[in-house]
């Protein structure tokens, strides 16, 4: 019996990834960001916009599309100091919902990664691997989103969908 | 299959990091000071025991960091992690 799971691929987004001290960061960035989050792997969100820290000294800001000019010209990422770098990449994701009551276990199949929520918190972000290539996994409402590099996006999406039957 | 206690991570699977080769000995200062036997020794021949060995691990589908681990060559126990060297 299938597995009863939404699979939804969403429209591309404003990504930045942003490396350097988190003072340095904040300092240049000032408003443009939201707080930072103060756990490894989760993430911070104000107004639109979602803060992840996804590695030491290293982050990834996301926001609409819509707000990718404005963004970019608030973070001045061709002009950063040389302790920092700041750098647009909204065009190298694909994203997917994967939302539904059980949707525990067509993740499961995708990613050996521990979702249960006392390891992966519903502020939880984190790169990992899904279907054996990199991915980046959030939480959303009622399921997560999972992100791969846009080149394998078709081959992706027909993974969970058979992974749902 | 390894379980690797990534200090940023927390415990994830071995298919999440790329091997980065041994952890060798600082390189000697001087090369010119060592003798041709230890030269070739420190470039081309890594630790090899029945017992515990250094290790570079990359987390490579992670958070991108570059781990030390020390694990045991026979029962790939890993007693330590730490970013960095």
């Amino acid at each position: 019996m299938p597995y009863d799971v939404t699979i939804t691929r969403l429209p591309l987004r404003a990504l930045f990834d942003l490396k350097g001290r988190a003072a340095a960061l904040e300092k240049w960035c000032g408003t443009a960001l939201p707080p930072f989050p103060g756990r490894p792997n989760s993430r911070t969100e104000a107004a639109d916009r979602g803060l992840h820290w996804t590695g030491p000294d290293r982050w990834l800001l996301m926001a609409p599309l819509a707000e990718e000019a404005a963004l970019a010209t608030a973070l001045r990422a061709d002009k950063v100091p040389v302790d920092l770098s700041i750098t647009p990449v909204s065009d190298t994701l694909t994203f997917f919902a994967v939302t539904g009551p059980d949707v525990a276990e067509v993740m499961a199949v995708a990613t050996p990664l521990d979702l249960h929520p006392d390891s992966f918190p519903p502020d939880g972000a984190s790169w990992t691997e899904a279907f054996g290539i990199r991915s980046a996994i959030r939480t959303i409402a009622a399921g997560y989103e999972i992100a791969v590099d846009r080149s394998y996006a078709d081959w992706f999406e027909e993974s969970l969908r058979l992974a749902c039957t | 299959m390894l379980l690797i206690d990534c200090p940023f991570c927390g415990p994830r699977n071995e298919t999440e990091f790329t091997y980065g080769g041994p952890a060798l000995a600082p390189r000697p200062a001087d090369p010119g000071a060592v003798s041709d036997a230890d030269w070739v020794d420190w470039v081309t021949v890594p630790p090899n025991p029945m017992g515990p060995v250094e290790e570079r691990w990359w987390h490579s589908r992670g958070c991108g960091a570059w781990l030390t681990i020390r694990r045991h060559t026979v029962t790939h126990e890993i007693t330590e992690v730490r970013l960095g060297r």
